[in-house]
């Protein structure tokens, strides 16, 4: 099979193909929000799904918190089973923030991500000493005590305790978002027209703002976490991670570099607390414990551990495969109902199915069936091109 | 000077002089420690176990053990047989389970890669648990247990109840008995040879997936009758068993992850440990960030444990 033909990595062709795969991709993001603004509801089966915006917005928020745990664990590969901690404290820290000092929820960001990332170096120090299986020994006992210490006595008046925090700040749209204008635009395009509303209530546009605003924290955390990644960094983190004697051996400092890649993780997985905050407008201890650690590192190895797109696709899996499952009221040719704990009864059969079938996750089952449709060949040596060169 | 910041001291963790002079509220608290700590052991034993031989550190055995649990319920409460032979029955059935799960989900993958396993074990973790949710739901209930009620030995509130005595005396015949099968058995000398070094077991003709599959079912089999001795004193819902497997890895890191005897040791240790901070400190909000903080101690300080044996490592 030959797909779409051989281009050059770094030529023309390959350019152009880049940019057009980026705009479709913008394209699509941009939409979305309009398309889904009253709810979107598929029946398939017999069963009658309900997709909100909402729930692509937690997904976003998901997806950063999956990247913030690649960093410690897919690229620099030290086993943490406790990043919902940090996602934990930045949500917490944002709720407080907002809620006692009637700051603004982005402003947080700016305690939000220079405090974990503290936190995550002081958390790094010890996990120097501690390794591999050890790691993930203490790191899932953290886990498990974040909702102990919300729930305490003495930070109970401020947290909420078992309550959880309403968070008494409303994201509304700014009057200059043209939000409800593009979205007449839209009802007159024909095709795509018939699925767009005439216009926006209060709660859609509010619900549409904040999908633009989770969507621009989250390009930028990949973004700069690429950047990190793509240089120097990056490399000696996948050094330590793939051979951590040659590593040092190369004049990596492996102690730097580990709590650094800890201090990085805890900050990204901080604000992806912050953008969870952000999307629901309230916080409870219970969802930041030891489950949406595991749901976690379910996300990074089904998104594919130690890539970018991995994240994306494990932020989707971990939102919607649970969402799925809660809304099947009868499986095809089963009476059976899908409800409750069967969601993270799927989602642990799908972590063993990608850790036997495709061990580097779906980000690697698309990297490969990309590969066969469309070949990107290395530029070679010198400027020439070899004519059938495959 | 110095009694001003005891007092002081003693002011930000509420702590009474009262309660701290009340010898019998000390020995109460000890012997509820000891029970809780054998409880503690009999799950770190079963963690012990899955270490020794494979290297991992199962953290799905909490959830194994829930399922013995529940087992136990079946037999004892619904089916109505004598609690201790419903222990038996649930001990065998989730070490059969156990050795399925082991031979479909562990063995193929190469014994000495750890980081698969360990995310299969999370996976097991999360279909048992809600499996459990999903066939007996989140009702709770209480599970009788195999002691009788009552204490032989009492100082005022201080009671050394048959369920103290049953639980230390259950998890030292367990010690006992694992310590016969292993050192006087041929299967148990499998075992030993498999753990001590797998390559060589294997060439002298050791069959090393069975040996192993043997191993998670003892673990099983142990992790069921720990949750038996714990779960009377709670009651009996699908969450329950994560807070003892804190605990018990707290247990398991203290004694040593390959030492039996630094398990059991541990185990008690780490119930002795909970129950008297949470008395005199009241902390019972942190009880379980205490068990955190003792494996990060024990991480930090001694890596191997009380008993465990040190690994050689390149610097």
């Amino acid at each position: 099979m030959r797909g779409l033909g051989i281009v050059v990595a770094g030529g023309r062709r390959h350019r152009r193909r880049q940019i057009i795969g980026w705009a479709l991709f913008a394209l699509v993001v941009a939409l979305i929000p309009f398309l889904i603004a009253d709810t979107y509801s598929p029946t398939v089966f017999g069963n009658r799904y309900t997709v909100g915006l909402g729930n692509l917005s937690q997904a976003i928020a998901l997806m950063v918190a999956v990247l913030g745990l690649n960093i410690a664990t897919g690229y620099s590969g030290q086993l943490s089973l406790g990043h919902s901690f940090f996602v934990g404290s930045g949500a917490y820290l944002t709720a407080v923030l907002v809620n006692d000092f009637h700051w603004s929820y982005l402003s947080t960001l700016g305690v939000v991500v220079p405090g974990l990332f503290m936190f995550g170096v002081l958390f790094g120090i010890p996990a120097l000493r501690i390794q591999g299986l050890y790691l993930g020994l203490l790191t899932f006992a953290v886990a498990a005590v974040f909702p102990s210490i919300i729930r305490l006595d003495k930070v109970a008046d401020r947290t909420g305790g078992s309550n959880g925090l309403l968070i008494d700040s409303d994201l509304e749209a700014p009057a200059w978002a043209p939000l409800d204008t593009v979205t007449e635009w839209l009802h007159a395009v024909p095709g795509v027209g018939s699925r767009v509303p005439d216009g926006l209530t209060g709660r859609q546009e509010e619900a549409v703002y904040k999908y633009f605003l989770l969507v621009i924290v989250a390009l930028v955390c990949f973004w700069l976490v690429r950047n990190i990644l793509a240089g120097r960094v990056g490399r000696a983190l996948v050094a330590i991670r793939d051979n951590p004697l040659g590593a040092a051996a190369n004049g990596v400092n492996l102690a730097a570099y580990k709590t650094l890649s800890f201090g990085i993780s805890a900050a990204v997985g901080g604000v992806a607390g912050t953008m969870l905050a952000m999307h629901s407008g309230f916080v409870g201890a219970d969802e930041f414990g030891f489950s949406l650690a595991i749901l976690l590192i379910v996300g990074l190895i089904v998104g594919g551990a130690g890539t970018l797109h991995g994240a994306v696709v494990g932020g989707l899996a971990i939102q919607f495969v649970p969402h799925w499952s809660s809304q099947t009221q009868t499986l095809p040719g089963t009476d059976v109902a899908l409800e409750g704990p069967y969601g993270t009864a799927i989602l642990g059969g799908l972590l063993i199915a990608i850790i036997f079938a495709l061990p580097g996750g779906a980000a690697h089952g698309f990297r490969r069936i990309k590969a066969r449709l469309m070949p990107v060949a290395p530029r070679p040596p010198q400027a020439e091109i070899v004519a059938g060169d495959a | 000077m110095a009694t001003d910041g005891l007092a002081s001291l003693l002011g930000v963790f509420d702590i009474s002089l009262d309660k701290l002079s009340n010898g019998e509220l000390w020995l109460a608290q000890f012997f509820r420690g000891l029970s809780d700590g054998a409880t503690y052991a009999s799950v770190a034993l079963a963690l012990v176990m899955i270490y020794k031989s494979t290297g991992f550190i199962n953290f799905a055995q909490g959830s194994l053990a829930l399922l013995g649990v529940y087992l136990v319920y079946v037999f004892s409460v619904e089916q109505g047989l004598p609690v201790a032979v419903a222990v038996v029955c649930a001990m065998v059935a989730s070490a059969a389970v156990a050795a399925f799960v082991e031979r479909v989900f562990i063995r193929p993958f190469p014994p000495d890669h750890v980081l698969p396993l360990v995310i299969v074990t999370l996976g097991l973790l999360l279909i048992i648990d809600s499996a459990v949710g999903i066939v007996w739901g989140f009702r709770t209930r209480s599970l009788p247990s195999m002691f009788p009620r009552g204490a032989p030995i009492e100082w005022g509130i201080a009671q050394l109840t048959w369920r103290t005595i049953g639980n230390l005396g259950t998890v030292f015949a367990v010690v006992g008995l694992l310590y016969l099968l292993l050192s006087r058995t041929k299967t148990g000398l499998a075992f030993r040879a498999v753990s001590s070094n797998l390559e060589s077991a294997r060439l002298v003709g050791i069959r090393v997936g069975p040996t192993l599959g043997f191993g998670w079912a003892l673990a099983a089999a142990i992790g069921t009758l720990g949750g038996a001795l714990v779960v009377p004193d709670l009651l009996l819902e699908p969450s329950i068993m994560l807070r003892v497997l804190i605990f018990s890895l707290a247990a398991a890191a203290l004694g040593g992850l390959d030492s039996m005897v630094g398990a059991v040791l541990g185990g008690l240790v780490v119930g002795l440990a909970r129950n008297l901070l949470v008395t005199f400190l009241d902390l019972s909000e942190l009880a379980l960030a205490t068990a955190v903080a003792v494996i990060l101690v024990v991480l930090l300080v001694r890596p191997t444990g009380l008993f465990g044996s040190t690994r050689v490592e390149r610097v």
